[in-house]
């Protein structure tokens, strides 16, 4: 191993010289690319530092974290926050101890409830309308909320596609390919408008929580492949040894099947639920005060109008900077899920 | 002596009318162990697979342990037995996501709901008697395939079976690691434990074996003792097919 490393970094060091010192029409292509770069980096850099104001962003941080949450009440999405963060922290570093990893689960499913709690009131909290919610409150409430109902969901869909009862199998695989075969905004739509006309009379449903219903039915579709996927690539001598020792079929799904198969699914899984944190941002189209609908209100006030560069520069690395919290996490997960195969 | 198995006309064809398993009749008596030889494709382990219901088959009866079951029996019948059947597979087949011990604790817990520090202690009981003790924390891709093949027979006897089957035990470990895992099934067949094993080790067949079963083409050509079998077989393609192998 160890001979072979430093042919490679030689090679290719010299493949990089040889490209920069090779004959001279290659040299103008370069040196082309390279005034093209230096010029795109100081235009970038000129908008972020000089040309611009960032006062829209700074002045309206609070609006930017909360929306509309009442002042005095706002330590109550804060303090989710921190719950989340220090959950994510443990999972990330914290100490191996199996009672620990065991549980950590519970804790991250409990995060969902206790923002709910949190944001809403009720039981000792004043009690906040959700047309305050807003912000990345709001953002991360959406997203968690439809990861906690879309991976059961996923996982049953994925379990029923595979059974041998012809009715649930079918209905299952249909469901998924619908779908799979609509786009997302119009199931948005489809939970805006018309959740509303299938309900009871006097029985009304938040348009929070009928954006949390649509992605939830268009995640676990999604997520229904994925794991579908991972069930396929466990091999049919573990269901062999499984059946064997005398577990039933449910027995082999819960303690052979799944926790194989999400091991395998979760790096798609993974990117299914950064794509749901991003597609948060089309419930701004909808009325929702989430990160972009806050970004878009913030616009139309005469006194930021035409910022457009700084609200979207900004906008832009919030989602990055959650997006690749969200893929280092499942990172590290998978480094600690892995299997140690043995070859 | 009472038998534990019997067989009676077992059938089996597939889809182009090719039998697998031929009007396939013996009975196996306790604490008795039953070598399975023959040819590759001849239906040796399609047999042993029928016995714990991983096969279907066609036509005829099987008896194991006192329970009947036919080619139209349903799924719990299978599940008694498989409850007092241990299998051994070549592959060696253990749950990668689970620890050599959570491996053998499994079925003990979830099928024969013992509590866990019982089920755990008798799986460490077991891991001692397989001489891998020390490895009972780590999981099965650590192990060599010697090793994982123990703890593989240590997982099929933590259900206190009545009859172990083994699917070629050997065939898939390196040549140095062959004797560790016959040592542990020679002690097994010491302590009296019925088994059938289809195999290819004629040192071990002659040893342990009471009796000697020979297939080919979903046929069995004869039963007999491995004194009379490996000196002076009765068949001729079961003369060729020792000629062959020896």
């Amino acid at each position: 191993m160890n001979n072979i490393n430093p042919n490679l970094n030689t090679n290719l060091f010299k493949k990089i010289k040889n490209s920069l010192l090779a004959k001279s029409k290659y040299n103008f292509c370069n040196f082309i690319f390279f005034l093209i770069s230096i010029s795109l980096i100081l235009k970038i850099l000129t908008s972020i530092f000089i040309n611009s104001n960032w006062e829209v962003v700074t002045s309206n941080l609070n609006l930017y974290a909360f929306g509309s949450f009442p002042i005095d009440q706002q330590w109550r999405p804060t303090l989710w926050f921190f719950s989340l963060l220090s959950i994510t922290f443990i999972t990330v570093y914290g100490p191996k101890w199996k009672w620990l990893r065991k549980n950590l689960i519970f804790g991250w499913i409990g995060t969902v409830p206790l923002g709910i709690y949190l944001l809403s009131g009720g039981l000792g909290l004043n009690p906040v309308m959700t047309r305050h919610w807003g912000g990345l409150t709001l953002t991360i409430l959406i997203t968690s909320c439809s990861i906690l109902f879309s991976l059961p969901i996923g996982i049953l869909l994925a379990l029923c596609r595979r059974s041998s009862i012809f009715l649930i199998q079918k209905s299952s695989s249909f469901y998924i390919d619908v779908m799979r075969a609509v786009p997302l905004i119009s199931v948005l739509f489809f939970g805006q408008l018309l959740i509303p006309l299938f309900l009871p009379v006097g029985l009304e449903i938040d348009r929070v929580w009928r954006a949390v219903i649509a992605f939830t039915f268009f995640v676990s579709a999604y997520i229904a492949e994925d794991i579908k996927g991972g069930l396929q690539s466990i091999p049919k001598n573990q269901i062999e040894a499984a059946k064997s020792l005398g577990l039933n079929k449910y027995q082999i799904n819960i303690y052979i099947l799944i926790p194989q198969a999400l091991r395998v699914a979760l790096p798609a899984i993974t990117n299914q639920l950064i794509g749901l944190f991003q597609n948060t941002s089309l419930m701004a189209i909808l009325g929702l005060m989430e990160l972009l609908g806050v970004s878009r209100s913030i616009l139309a006030n005469p006194e930021f109008i035409g910022q457009y560069i700084e609200v979207y520069i900004w906008l832009a690395s919030v989602y990055w900077l959650f997006c690749t919290i969200m893929a280092f996490v499942s990172k590290k997960l998978e480094q600690k899920m892995t299997i140690n195969k043995g070859y | 002596m009472k038998p534990i198995l019997t067989a009676k006309n077992l059938t089996k064809s597939y889809a182009k009318g090719i039998l697998a398993l031929n009007k396939v009749s013996f009975t196996l008596d306790q604490g008795k162990v039953l070598v399975v030889m023959g040819p590759s494709g001849s239906g040796k382990s399609t047999l042993i697979r029928t016995i714990n219901g991983l096969e279907t088959f066609d036509k005829g009866e099987l008896n194991v342990l006192g329970i009947k079951i036919r080619a139209d029996s349903d799924e719990r019948k299978i599940q008694k037995i498989r409850r007092r059947v241990g299998m051994v597979f070549q592959q060696f087949n253990l749950f990668p996501h689970l620890s050599i011990l959570e491996n053998i604790t499994l079925a003990p817990i979830q099928v024969q709901k013992r509590n866990k520090k019982e089920a755990e202690e008798y799986g460490m009981y077991l891991l001692c008697q397989m001489g891998i003790e020390s490895h009972a924390k780590k999981y099965p891709g650590q192990l060599s395939g010697g090793e994982q093949q123990r703890v593989a027979i240590a997982r099929s006897l933590a259900l206190k079976p009545e009859l172990l089957l083994f699917d070629e035990p050997t065939s898939a470990l390196d040549p140095e690691r062959i004797n560790e895992v016959l040592d542990a099934m020679r002690r097994l067949a010491d302590q009296g434990m019925t088994m059938i094993v289809v195999t290819h080790e004629i040192k071990f067949a002659k040893e342990v074996s009471d009796q000697v079963l020979f297939i080919d083409s979903g046929k069995i050509l004869e039963i007999s003792s491995p004194e009379v079998f490996f000196s002076n077989a009765s068949h001729e393609r079961s003369r060729k097919f020792l000629n062959q192998i020896n």
